[in-house]
């Protein structure tokens, strides 16, 4: 039986691996965080929003989620529409897919930046569906009910996607396999995770993280975390 | 003047002394029963809670997180139940097939209990993606965030009073020396202290 001294030497000896293991990762990813603060966009802004710490790679952030059976997803494009359309996974593929890289901010405060995704753009998928002038906001609709609201502009831009490949890989399913939007340049809430339409509205309509206090627009360059 | 039950003479009557009630006695038994009973929850929710604050850098603490990629070196047949079955045997996964899904000429994708299974014929590639629950934190902080029923929101709800109980109740339980006026009264005001200047000096709510 392990004496109690030997158990309180083992215990401080593991709390110390943990605490310099720890550190030595604060400090590694600190440099990438130190790096990016010196970088700007083209559109002049800084490439790090306030307040974001990068990390490698993306961090599986729970929710409740969706069906992973590839052969039960379907997207539904409607609301202020004049054709409406629902697409499976095959015929998504078919349609001009694209590869981008773009960096997300995440309203916990991690960024990942260059990551690179692949899908088709939110504005081709407008298209189609015939977008009318009234629409002013794309309510992102996901599994079991949540939803995400952007305004139309942002959302319509060339790097907003429905995507299903992060750097070269099929999406995983924490992070909303088989297919989630993409909308970088507003918190990550807003890229809905095991996404199921897209509905083009009138008039803005809060979504889940919304309605719970987090802020109706989510810019992070202005740090609209809560509402 | 009665008779003893041994049989001797009994005892002169003594008049009945009026007993004080002792509730500082009560509100000790009280205290440690509801903090008996406090145990378990606060292990759930001071654990979860711990995980949800630290969410930025541990991430969901529900599941461990399995994702890989491998070189494909087994044969794909045309009939998806067969090329399910070689692929689990091949890459050792348990579970039961859901789903099998040929999105191209070259890629098939298998869905397990807890795997996705992406084969690319053409790249010879596999891409293996899954969660496996971690046992207890995946129950503590399901309770935790827990709102569909009703029922666990009474259960919460009566665990948070027994919390105020048990503030309210540790002020009083040990007389001390000084009272609330000592120590005592110095760590509540700190601890009341303390969230007052935090959301002074944040800007609170509307200051981010």
């Amino acid at each position: 039986m392990l004496a109690r001294r030997e158990f309180i030497r083992t215990a401080a000896k593991g709390t110390a691996v943990v605490a310099l293991g720890g550190a030595a990762w604060y400090v590694l990813d600190d440099e990438l965080t130190r790096k990016a603060r010196a970088q700007t966009r083209p559109d002049g802004r800084p490439r790090l929003p306030p307040g974001q710490r990068v990390l490698s790679k993306l961090k599986p952030m729970g929710g409740t989620p969706g069906s992973p059976k590839v052969s039960e997803f379907r997207l539904r494009v409607h609301g202020e529409v004049d054709a409406p359309f629902t697409v499976d996974f095959r015929a998504l593929l078919g349609m001009k897919p694209v590869t981008t890289r773009a960096d997300v901010h995440c309203v916990t405060g991690w960024s990942v930046l260059d990551a690179q995704w692949t899908g088709v753009r939110i504005k081709d998928l407008a298209e189609r569906a015939g977008l009318k002038r009234s629409a002013r906001f794309l309510i992102v609709e996901a599994a079991h009910g949540y939803t995400a609201n952007v305004p139309v502009a942002p959302a319509l831009r060339d790097d907003c996607l429905i995507t299903w490949r992060l750097d070269g890989k099929p999406l995983a399913r924490a992070h909303g396999a088989p297919v989630r939007a993409l909308i970088p340049d507003l918190y990550f809430w807003k890229s809905a995770k095991w996404v199921t339409g897209l509905r083009f509205s009138s008039v803005d309509r809060p979504g889940y993280w919304e309605k719970r206090g987090y802020h109706n627009v989510g810019d992070p360059w202005k740090e609209q975390r809560h509402g | 003047m009665g008779e003893a039950i041994d049989g001797g003479p009994a005892s002169p009557a003594v008049p009945a002394k009026r007993r004080r009630f002792k509730w500082r006695r009560l509100l000790r038994a009280v205290h440690r029963d509801a903090g008996y009973l406090c145990v378990g929850f606060t292990f759930i929710y001071a654990i979860s809670g711990i995980a949800v604050n630290h969410i930025a850098d541990l991430g969901d603490t529900s599941f461990t997180q399995i994702e890989e990629t491998v070189p494909l070196t087994f044969e794909v047949p045309a009939d998806d139940t067969a090329a399910a079955a070689i692929a689990a045997e091949a890459l050792d996964i348990d579970g039961e097939l859901t789903d099998a899904y040929r999105a191209s000429d070259n890629q098939l994708i298998l869905t397990f209990e807890r795997m996705s299974v992406d084969i690319d014929t053409t790249a010879k590639q596999v891409h293996i993606n899954g969660q496996e629950p971690r046992f207890f934190l995946r129950i503590a902080n399901w309770l935790h965030v827990h709102r569909q029923t009703t029922a666990w929101t009474y259960i919460a709800d009566a665990y948070a009073i027994m919390l105020l109980y048990l503030a309210m109740s540790g002020m009083f339980m040990i007389a001390g020396r000084k009272g609330l006026l000592g120590r005592g009264g110095l760590l509540v005001a700190a601890g009341v202290a303390i969230p007052i200047a935090f959301v002074v000096a944040s800007g609170g709510p509307t200051g981010g």
